[in-house]
C-alpha cells in the first residue's frame, strides 16, 4: 500500500474496528459442553438406577469416561488438523489459551478428587459438582456467555446442597448439575455459534 | 507535540498491529481477510514490522500448505501503547 496519509481520527477508527473484529472472533461451538454434559448425565442416571436396584456392577458405567476422553481427544485432533481455507481457524485468541489452561486444571483436579475418593468418602460428589461449577463459570466469563455463568452459579449451589444429601441421591444432583451447567448452556452456545 | 511513530502511522500497518494486539497469534490468511489487503502488499508491510522488531513471523508447513503465523512482540506492544498515547495528544490537545 502506498503510504496513505491518515489523520489521528482515522487512526483511532482503525484501532477500534480491528480490536472489535478480533473480539467478535471469540466463539465456541459448544461441542465439549454438550458431549461431556450428556455423557456424564446419562452415566449418572444409569448409575443411580443401578444403585436403587442394588445391582452389583453399576459402577462399571463409569468406564465410559476414559472412552469419552479418547473420543474427544481424537475429535480435537481432527478439528485442529483440518485445513479449510474458508474456516476462521486461522487465529488463536487469548480466550482459547485461557480456556486450555482452565480445562487442564479441571482435568488434573478431577483426577485428584477421584483418586482420593477413598479418603474423601461422601464428599467426593459434592467436590466434583463444585469443580463442574468452576469449569462452566470461568468458561462463561472468558467467552462472555451468560448462560454458562448462570449454569455455573447453579452448580455452586447444588454442590452445597449435595454435602447434606445421602450418597445415593448425590448422583442425581450430579446429573442435575450437568443439565443446568453443561447441557442447557452448551446447546444455547451451539445455537449462538450456528447463528453467527 | 510528539510525532507519531511513522511505522505505525500507516493504515495497513496500524491495522495489522491492532489486530495482533488482541489475539495470541494470527495466520497470514487471517490478516489478509481482516485487513482486505493484497497478499503482496501485506507481505511488504509485515516485513517492515518484523524488521523493526514489532512482530515475529514464523513460517511452517501444515498438511503441505505453507503457513505464516504472525505474533506481536513486547517491543511491538510498547510501540503500540506509545502510539496510542501520542495519538491522544492530537485528539484532545492539552491546553
Amino acid at each position: 500500500m502506498e503510504e496513505q496519509n491518515i489523520n489521528p481520527e482515522q487512526s483511532m477508527q482503525i484501532i477500534q474496528s480491528m480490536i472489535n473484529r478480533a473480539q467478535s472472533n471469540v466463539s465456541d461451538n459448544g461441542f465439549y459442553f454438550i458431549f461431556w454434559g450428556w455423557l456424564v448425565f446419562l452415566c449418572s442416571v444409569i448409575f443411580y438406577i443401578t444403585l436403587k436396584m442394588e445391582m452389583q456392577y453399576g459402577w462399571l458405567v463409569w468406564s465410559l469416561m476414559p472412552l469419552g476422553g479418547i473420543f474427544t481427544g481424537i475429535y480435537s485432533y481432527y478439528e485442529h488438523r483440518k485445513y479449510n481455507p474458508d474456516a476462521q481457524k486461522k487465529v488463536k485468541t487469548y480466550a482459547e489459551v485461557y480456556l486450555g489452561y482452565l480445562w487442564i486444571a479441571f482435568g488434573i483436579s478431577l483426577c485428584t478428587i477421584l483418586f482420593m475418593m477413598g479418603k474423601l468418602g461422601e464428599s467426593t460428589y459434592p467436590l466434583v459438582i463444585n469443580l463442574y461449577a468452576i469449569g462452566t463459570f470461568v468458561s462463561g466469563g472468558i467467552l462472555r456467555f451468560k448462560p454458562l455463568i448462570i449454569g455455573g452459579a447453579f452448580s455452586f449451589a447444588i454442590a452445597i446442597v449435595s454435602f447434606f444429601t445421602p450418597f445415593e441421591n448425590q448422583v442425581l444432583l450430579v446429573a442435575l448439575s450437568l443439565l443446568v451447567s453443561y447441557i442447557i448452556p452448551g446447546h444455547l452456545l451451539r445455537n449462538k455459534f450456528k447463528n453467527q | 507535540m510528539k510525532e507519531l511513530d511513522p511505522l505505525l502511522h500507516s493504515q495497513l500497518r496500524l491495522g495489522i498491529i491492532s489486530l495482533l494486539i488482541s489475539v495470541k497469534e494470527a495466520e497470514f490468511t487471517h490478516l489478509k481477510g481482516e485487513t482486505n489487503a493484497t497478499a503482496g502488499n501485506l507481505s511488504i508491510q509485515l516485513q517492515k514490522l518484523k524488521e523493526a522488531g514489532y512482530i515475529e513471523i514464523e513460517k511452517t508447513f501444515k498438511d503441505n500448505y505453507p503457513q505464516t503465523t504472525c505474533k506481536i512482540t513486547k517491543v511491538g506492544i510498547k510501540a503500540f501503547e506509545n502510539y496510542v498515547k501520542d495519538l491522544q495528544q492530537y485528539i484532545k490537545p492539552k491546553k
